[in-house]
């Protein structure tokens, strides 16, 4: 790097040095706890070469760094996917910031980051990995281990790559809901000693073992059998117990220790980056909420300005129209304004005169909406209204800057927020008075009184709605938000908060391909079937459930795998190419139950011609993979019925569809 | 970086997974390509995973729908990744630039077309090799400059005590001292010592100049040097040389490829493709062969028109077709702006044989012969195989059979079509 350029990015970076300090502040006034971030700046091709990496240094060396690189820098080409930032939870979490954004830009990003910061900070997926976590340098070893097989010249680059391209395959089917293990537990605590051979490793058959080994002692051993119970964490089951092909032998071999090594690598990887792929729709939004707030309090840039991003961000998704910082904020937002809503109308019905019945009648929401403003002194803070801070209830103004600012120690030009307090800001930024909300209190649904009504104990506590509305805890918004942050996921999350007024009010609508316009047609508006749908690509990452069901299928040793049905097929071809994969890693035929939906040609056709959908019939399959080729079995009702939709049908396609 | 690597490795991957550039050729997405980056699909790049049927899935968006609404597609591969495995036959190409291509084609094919030199040539800088008296700081021969000055050192250097000594001999005196010193070719002055003289004590230490000589020894200058260290050193501003490039003249390889099409109405849907799929990486092999290459884009029905490439392959007209009219047009534009002097030029037309009577005798093969080329290519495409008057092809051959800079060749049908760019390329590289 040239002396001139490393001194002109040192001297953007102190500038970004004081605005990242002054947003962990704010940050911190307004109730984020986020970790320490270390903050660098990068230029356009290091920001590319850090994307096709996931925002680390140094990965295990792998031609699919290399397409992502490529398709980053192509998709980019014209600046129409720039990425702004890039931050990687870690502790410290480390930010990317392209050092060609502008100044403007560049304050909304940090921002981002920090609310980013507490995500990773506070939500409790993201423990599962580990209690702490030096992601970097774990993926740094990962990097050093494949690199030294790949140097090994008994193995070489090819025969590695190979394999990491087989396990890759499998790498979302884990158990991304359960604290991560390392894939060889050893039953009854920590006695066992680490270098005892699994069982599995001695070269018998099952007959030799069960007459030589009996139950007890196998047990004693501590070594876990192929389990009753179907495995959810395939990758898991196939290092404890599968094998390799040897192809001069014919036979089943057990897995060469490097073998081993590299699925306890993409595994370890996998769980640490399942809690960001298990939250990409909260934690976006969370940082878009966030970051809105910061902004528009600095007063920098409109909260339309980042949206014009997300825009962008859009496009690099891929999914029509939808768009998860969007998503995400808006759903944060009806957290907020819900939360906010039941405070108010909690209130509202201790007052003396208003109950569930007459509430719509007799609350004045004019007046309300008067009352729930924000006192002038907090609403507008300059240098001639300061000292009316004193006079506001303490709770909401930090005294000690206060203070500072009035005997001029403290310049709040443009920062007025040092001087309030979490409970002050709160108020500042109340959601239903927020011009998108307006209307939001009236809209309250008689369910939802009932129900708030349903745990007051004091009916009548409050003489006026002045008195209520005086007592209105403006940080419930807030302090709803920072709980749901905590607990839940995607799935979670949008089971809980999805609901029909959002989806109304977001004109959401479901879609499904039609045969009859050989193309995407809107399918429902409907509340229910949009969650359903949106719930479809956001469990199990949107892909199909795996589970290892028998470990030795018609005791022969083969593995069966099923996928628990939910109205949605497999992609058959993808699974068959994928089954060629799991071979490579159980040794033996592998097999793959599922429900397939099928459609024939003639029925397309006249779906085509009289433009109504065909029916489509559901058949069991059977896909079978021995080393050398595959087979498709069909199979009756009754042996698929275990996996079969029970719960939740996640098929939208109303009965009669286009008209 | 590791990265680097990855991304080596990747295209390594996709190398070996690409189309087979004659298939590609022949019967591969041209559309994907541009003039200067051409980009073959690549068979399977990305990894299989158990995903849901992209079709049954279905998915969610935002706007203001009715049910029974149709959804725009999503855009496509070109730029914008969707996700894995999302949408069938998402290809990812492996993109070569254009020397590349000529490179590949040139092992698949057997060529070795040598681009040619012109007239013109570019002058660059060469070596540092020049010298001269002025000159920027920097170029400073340092060398040369330091050992000047070590020699104007010895040159004008002297052993003080040897010369010290024989002025002590008896009865000598400066002035003799001197004389001596001077005819032994040591460079001392008679001031120096005068000077000395003055100071020395025992001016009679030596009898004779015998006896001086045979107890005095000069010590050589490099000894002196190598025991005294060289404090100064007497540099001179006529010792400083400076360096500067070698001009070289480096002839530039410039190229035109002149472009005719015959877009009257006989000319349909699979003719022209036929063309698109001869002419384009014609027009790749050229560009990748050649420094500078420059494309001229000609249609014609009754007469002829320059037009853009973006259109070339597209356009249709009605009307009759004579030939000649885009030879004119080609032979104006030619030697307007492309002097044969500073060019290589190469002349390819196409169509399907068909030429307003008489025309090809009396008009095309005059005008061929008068314009200066490398190579002068026809291509017919006669994928309907008909006969009858459509004989230009024929009488062109027939002409030219003699001349090593004209060929004819002929495509029937997309496997024809590699045939016919080994012709075309095969003829020039003949003639060397």
């Amino acid at each position: 790097m040239s002396i001139d350029r490393r001194y002109d990015l040192k001297r953007k970076a102190r500038k970004l040095t004081d605005v990242a300090e002054d947003a962990r502040a704010l940050a911190e006034r307004l109730g984020l706890e986020p970790v320490p971030v270390n903050y660098w700046l990068v230029d356009y091709d290091e920001m590319n070469a850090l994307i096709a990496y996931d925002g680390f240094q140094t990965r295990y060396p792998h031609w699919r760094w290399g397409m992502a690189y490529d398709r980053q820098r192509k998709t980019d080409r014209f600046g129409a996917a720039r990425a702004f930032e890039i931050v990687v939870n870690d502790e410290p979490a480390h930010a990317f910031l392209q050092e060609s954004n502008s100044s403007a830009d560049q304050k909304a990003v940090i921002t981002h980051v920090e609310a980013h910061a507490d995500f990773f900070a506070n939500n409790r997926w993201y423990g599962l990995f580990a209690e702490r976590v030096d992601a970097a340098a774990m993926l740094e070893t990962h990097a050093r281990r494949i690199e030294s097989y790949m140097a090994d010249p008994e193995i070489g680059r090819e025969t590695v790559e190979r394999w990491i391209d087989s396990v890759l395959t499998l790498v979302d089917t884990i158990d991304q809901h359960r604290a991560f293990e390392e894939a060889m537990p050893v039953s009854g605590g920590d006695e066992a000693p680490d270098d005892t051979p699994p069982l599995s490793d001695l070269a018998v058959s099952d007959e030799v073992k069960a007459a030589v080994f009996d139950d007890e002692w196998v047990e004693a051993y501590g070594e876990e059998e192929p389990s009753e119970e179907p495995v959810r964490d395939v990758l898991a089951y196939l290092r404890t117990h599968g094998r390799q092909y040897d192809e001069e032998t014919g036979k089943a071999v057990p897995m060469e220790p490097w073998r081993q090594d590299v699925i306890d690598v993409l595994r370890a990887e996998s769980y640490y980056f399942a809690p960001q792929k298990m939250t990409k729709v909260m934690n976006e939004g969370w940082a878009a909420f966030w970051e809105s707030i910061m902004m528009g309090e600095e007063a920098f840039a409109g909260d339309d300005e980042f949206l014009l991003y997300a825009e962008h961000m859009a496009l690099v998704l891929g999914s029509p129209g939808l768009n998860p910082y969007k998503l995400g904020k808006e759903l944060w937002e009806h957290v907020e304004a819900v939360a906010c809503r039941r405070e108010v109308a909690e209130r509202l019905l201790q007052v003396e005169g208003i109950d569930v019945r007459n509430f719509h009648d007799a609350v004045d929401f004019e007046r309300v909406r008067e009352l729930l403003l924000p006192e002038p002194p907090l609403d507008s803070i300059t240098p001639e209204t300061v000292s009316d801070l004193s006079a506001v209830d303490a709770s909401k103004v930090d005294r000690a800057a206060l203070d500072r600012a009035l005997s001029g120690e403290l310049d709040f030009e443009g920062q007025p927020w040092r001087l309030l307090t979490y409970a002050g800001l709160a108020e500042r930024h109340f959601a239903l008075n927020k011009r998108e909300k307006r209307g939001f209190l009236e809209a309250v649904e008689r369910d939802d009184l009932e129900r708030y009504a349903r745990y007051q104990f004091e009916a009548d506590r409050y003489d006026s709605v002045e008195e209520a509305l005086a007592d209105v805890d403006y940080a419930a918004g807030w302090d709803r938000m920072y709980e749901v942050r905590e607990s839940h996921n995607d799935v979670t999350f949008l089971s809980e908060f999805l609901t029909p007024a959002f989806v109304r009010e977001g004109s959401y609508f479901a879609y499904e391909h039609s045969y009859a316009a050989d193309g995407n047609v809107v399918s429902s508006t409907d509340a229910e079937d949009v969650k359903k749908k949106l719930l479809l690509l956001f469990t199990n990452f949107g892909k199909p459930r795996i589970e290892v069901e028998d470990g030795n299928y018609d005791n022969r040793n083969e593995l069966l795998l099923v996928h628990r049905y939910n109205g949605i097929q497999l992609d058959v071809d993808q699974a068959a190419d994928t089954l060629e994969r799991v071979f490579d890693l159980w040794g033996r035929p592998v097999n793959l139950k599922t429900i397939v939906k099928s459609v024939d040609e003639n029925t397309k056709q006249t779906a085509r011609r009289r433009g109504r959908e065909p029916e489509a019939v559901e058949q069991g399959k059977l896909l079978r993979y021995d080393g050398e080729e595959f087979t498709v079995e069909e199979l009756d009702w009754s042996e698929v019925e275990d996996i079969a939709a029970d719960d939740v049908d996640y098929a939208t396609k109303p009965e009669d569809w286009l008209g | 970086m590791g990265l680097r690597e990855d991304v080596e490795r990747y295209r390594a991957v996709g190398e070996e997974r690409r189309q087979d550039l004659a298939d590609f050729i022949r019967y591969g997405d041209l559309g994907a390509s541009r003039a200067d980056a051409v980009r073959i699909p690549v068979k399977i790049v990305d990894l299989p995973e158990f995903v849901y049927d992209y079709r049954d899935r279905g998915g969610v968006g935002q706007g203001d729908a009715e049910v029974g609404d149709a959804i725009e597609p999503v855009p496509g591969p070109d730029g914008e990744p969707g996700e894995p495995g999302s949408e069938p036959g998402e290809h990812d190409y492996y993109e070569m630039d254009p020397e590349e291509f000529a490179r590949e084609l040139d092992d698949e094919l057997g060529l070795e077309l040598e681009p040619k030199g012109k007239e013109v040539a570019e002058e660059i800088e060469g070596d540092y090799t020049d010298v001269a008296r002025t000159g920027p700081r920097s170029t400073l021969d340092v060398e040369h400059f330091f050992r000047e000055g070590l020699k104007r050192k010895l040159a004008t250097d002297f052993d003080r005590e040897y010369l010290r000594e024989a002025l002590r001999i008896d009865g000598w005196g400066p002035a003799r001292v001197h004389r001596w010193a001077r005819e032994a070719n040591v460079p001392v002055s008679r001031g120096w010592l005068e000077v000395e003289y003055a100071r020395i004590d025992d001016r009679s230490r030596w009898d004779s100049l015998a006896a001086f000589e045979a107890n005095v020894e000069p010590e050589p200058a490099a000894t002196r040097i190598r025991r005294e260290g060289l404090r100064r050193i007497p540099f001179r501003r006529e010792d400083e040389r400076f360096r500067h490039p070698e001009v070289v003249e480096v002839p530039e390889y410039n190229v035109v490829v002149v472009n005719i099409r015959d877009v009257s109405g006989s000319m349909r849907e699979d003719k022209r493709e036929l063309v698109e799929r001869t002419f384009t990486p014609l027009d790749w092999y050229l560009t990748g062969k050649y420094d500078h290459a420059e494309f001229v884009y000609i249609a014609h029905d009754a007469s002829a028109w320059e037009v853009e490439r973006e259109e070339f392959f597209g356009i249709s007209s009605g009307g009759g077709t004579k030939i000649s009219s885009a030879y004119e047009v080609a032979s104006e534009i030619l030697a307007k702006r492309y002097p044969w002097s500073e060019w290589n030029r190469y002349v390819f037309a196409a169509g399907d044989s068909e030429n307003s009577r008489g025309d090809t005798t009396e008009g095309v093969i005059p005008l061929m012969e008068g314009i200066d080329a490398n190579l002068h290519a026809y291509l017919e495409t006669r994928p309907d195989g008909s006969g009858g008057h459509a004989t230009h092809a024929e009488e062109v051959e027939e002409h030219f059979s003699d001349s090593g800079n004209v060929v004819v060749t002929r495509v029937a049908e997309p496997d024809d079509v590699i045939d016919a760019i080994y012709d075309v390329l095969s003829t020039e590289d003949d003639e060397e």
